[in-house]
């Protein structure tokens, strides 16, 4: 083999010591799963954010398949110092795909250790490996005519449940807070140790899968978001599917009405009468995933105003917000619960209710209802054609679930993405108490000066949402570093008193939610 | 219905393309491919979007050996061609499509670990365009033809290209323009750029007959091969 030749290396890593790195790769993996040529990595690169690609250019990319590789991969980086940034699907778009937190970082893509365990459709319990797809766990579940329900985020069948539950993803059903419904990890160690979570240690044990806790600390959560070790297997709780599930839409005229529709929904998510996590979509991701297109209502520049929503909102009948949720259980136990939840709506007559029979097949409609029935569909992509361009950046602050809150959150987002000239294009995800306000910043990725324009507001929303006390739950590998400032400095000097003991040479995903033992400075 | 039936249901509708065989199922289209880059099959994915007949006439003028995919968006479609990506013997896939169909092509190629030599933003606006491309050594030279054919037309236009893995710097390429009615040659460029990788470097993309409405919008190109 000739001798590699990279523009791009790991930061620090000579030229000479990087081909070291990939020969050892090569002799461990195989020559083609060693990934080099520009061509091959192009894809790996795709990103959506306000930046140019060769700020998140990888050196190289990996596709490992057993854990005994990903145990070697780890030991090649320690020998020789190499960064790596671990991926499953790649497949979380508006958060940063698949390209890593720095330039020249190896990726391992786990894409290819896509083996379905075990599902156990008695306990309700599955074990998979990272690259298992929702789409793959899907079509098992039909295949097999099993009982059982998936909760997913939009990107449903293409994304997978190991990464969105190690980035600490929700869906839409009453599963839908997919980090609580974890249980049981397999981590490989940067000294290359193999770790078991919760019962996983225990010889012969046949709770893994059951019981989360185990006994003494409990550190699952402490390989989300973070960069102490890569997860090879991941074990989550599965909803029974129910006899009946009824999805139903709630549509409000009036920006002002958030504060009444939270205040409404709270009692009922909080006693379980709607038991799913609802969505509050605002008119433009209403209209986005229902494939309306801005350049149908005007083509100038700036954000779209308020009259043009209006108009919009007459053409399509969307609401200002737009409520999805749904019931499951019983018929009985669905037809307590509606009449519950719709004399509520009822009794506040501002929202018009849409039931599944009323809507048919028209979008978003379907697409929601699919959702919050554990249906895979792509039909949320619509957004990216709103305005187009390909810049997507998802900026999610946390919001407590009450009226005011909600009201107070979208006005300043709004006001912010308006003095930048995009667009409010919101959404809430609704569990009891609290609420992940995503906010899909679209721009066109293809204009500089645009670009300049979007990366300046995602910075002003962190600056001025952190100065009401609000702070995001997840965000793309651009902001990570920003965001984790936002957190203070006791946390993160905690975070890397933990990185320097668990991985000391720095080489897992450094960087990686602001965890990066060679740049940070203990204040 | 099949995903594959639909396909070829749904390249019925395609009449602009004359001389373009519809709907070829991948494995039927590389069963002529000899393994070598510049010769090998090449698909081009369509969706209906306006510019489309701009960027097929020049692709056909490109290579004469065209199939023509017509894509949708939904799941079924795309873990379908998901599918043939993998199982398919070598080919190039080439396209213009709208940022979600691409979003969602891009993944799928991805995933089925095919390789990229050319990935490129568009936008139209009446009369400029602006474009930022991704490329690599395979696409050596098309950013420059781009730019010279677009320059000679008089279009207006922005053309910023990253060269992966390369040390060479990003460069940036203007043309004043517009004085003339080419809102849609880019799309004819490079339809036969992407079309004739590697074949006939020095060859000029043939002019753009689509011209006398402008069409904007945001586009998305890519050469990717499996």
């Amino acid at each position: 083999m000739s001798e590699q030749n990279s523009a791009v290396l790991p930061k620090g890593v000579v030229q000479k010591e990087f081909n070291k790195a990939v020969e050892k790769f090569r002799t461990l993996l195989g020559e083609e799963n060693v990934l080099l040529q520009a061509d091959q990595l192009i894809p790996y690169n795709k990103i959506m954010m306000s930046v140019e690609n060769a700020a998140h250019a990888p050196s190289a990319a990996l596709t490992a398949t057993t854990v005994e590789q990903v145990q070697g991969v780890v030991k090649i980086c320690n020998e020789h110092h190499i960064p790596i940034w671990t991926i499953s699907t790649g497949r979380n778009f508006g958060y940063g795909t698949a390209a890593p937190v720095a330039r020249g970082q190896v990726i391992l893509d786990l894409k290819k250790m896509n083996k379905i365990i075990n599902i156990d459709p008695v306990m309700c319990t599955v074990l998979v490996e990272p690259g298992v797809t929702y789409g793959q766990l899907y079509d098992y579940i039909q295949k097999h005519d099993l009982p059982l329900m998936l909760s997913f985020s939009a990107p449903s069948a293409i994304a997978g449940p190991v990464g969105n539950t190690m980035d600490r993803g929700v869906g839409y059903t009453p599963y839908g807070e997919h980090f609580m419904m974890q249980c049981g990890m397999e981590v490989v160690m940067a000294n290359g140790d193999v770790y078991r979570t919760g019962m996983g240690g225990v010889k012969g044990s046949n709770t893994w899968q059951i019981f989360k806790w185990g006994y003494g600390p409990t550190l699952d959560g402490m390989f989300t978001q973070a960069n102490y070790g890569i997860t090879t297997k991941m074990g989550f709780w599965l909803m029974p599917k129910p006899p009946v599930i009824k999805p139903f839409e709630v549509i409000f005229e009036n920006e002002e009405d958030i504060v009444e529709i939270v205040d409404l929904l709270r009692p009922l998510r909080m006693s379980g009468t709607i038991p799913n996590s609802v969505v509050i979509a605002n008119i433009l991701w209403e209209a986005g995933s229902g494939n309306v297109r801005r350049s149908s209502y005007t083509s100038e520049p700036g954000h779209t105003p308020d009259t043009i929503l209006k108009k919009i909102q007459k053409d399509t009948g969307m609401g200002a917000w737009n409520l999805y949720a749904a019931l499951y259980g019983t018929q009985e136990q669905v037809d307590v619960n509606w009449k519950i939840v719709s004399d509520v709506f009822k009794k506040h007559g501002k929202g018009r209710i849409v039931t599944q029979e009323e809507a048919g097949d028209t979008q978003p409609f379907k697409y929601r209802a699919e959702l919050m029935s554990g249906i895979p569909n792509l039909q949320e992509f619509g957004l990216y054609n709103w305005r187009g361009g390909g810049g997507s950046m998802w900026f999610a602050p946390v919001s407590e679930a009450r009226g005011s809150e909600c009201k107070k959150q979208a006005a300043l987002a709004k006001r912010i993405l308006h003095k930048h000239g995009l667009d409010y294009v919101g959404e809430f995800i609704v569990a009891p108490r609290d609420m992940h306000h995503v906010i899909d910043v679209l721009y066109d990725r293809n204009n500089p000066e645009e670009t300049k324009r979007a990366d300046a507001c995602f910075n002003e929303l962190l600056d001025e949402f952190e100065k009401e006390g609000y702070a995001v739950y997840r965000v793309n590998t651009r902001f990570q570093e920003r965001v984790a400032q936002s957190y203070g400095p006791v946390k993160r000097d905690v975070e890397h008193a933990i990185k320097r003991a668990l991985d000391p040479n720095n080489i897992l995903a450094p960087g990686r939610s602001g965890i990066d033992l060679d740049t940070y400075k203990k204040t | 219905m099949s995903v594959n039936r639909r396909f070829v249901l749904k390249s019925l509708v395609l009449s602009g393309a004359a001389g373009l065989a519809m709907g070829i199922p991948f494995r039927a289209l590389s069963s002529t491919a000899n393994g070598t880059h510049n010769s090998l099959p090449v698909m081009v994915l369509t969706n209906g979007t306006a510019i489309e007949s701009a960027f097929l006439h020049g692709a056909n003028t490109g290579n004469s050996r065209l199939q023509v995919q017509r894509v949708s968006s939904d799941l079924a479609f795309m873990l379908d061609f998901e599918r043939q990506m993998r199982n398919s013997k070598a080919m190039r896939i080439i396209g213009l499509l709208d940022d979600t169909s691409a979003t969602l092509i891009m993944a799928m190629a991805g995933s089925a670990g095919a390789r990229v030599q050319w990935l490129g933003q568009h936008t139209a606006e009446t009369g400029f365009s602006r474009h930022h491309l991704i490329t690599t050594d395979s696409a050596d030279g098309c950013t420059r033809q781009l730019s010279r054919q677009l320059q000679a037309c008089g279009a207006g236009f922005s053309l910023h290209e990253e060269h992966h893995n390369n040390t060479m710097p990003a460069r940036q390429l203007d043309g004043l323009g517009p004085t003339g009615n080419q809102s849609t040659q880019w799309a004819t460029s490079i339809g036969f750029l992407l079309a004739s990788l590697g074949t006939h470097p020095l060859m000029d993309a043939p002019l753009t007959t689509t011209a006398s409405t402008p069409i904007t919008g945001s586009f998305v190109s890519f050469s990717i091969e499996v």
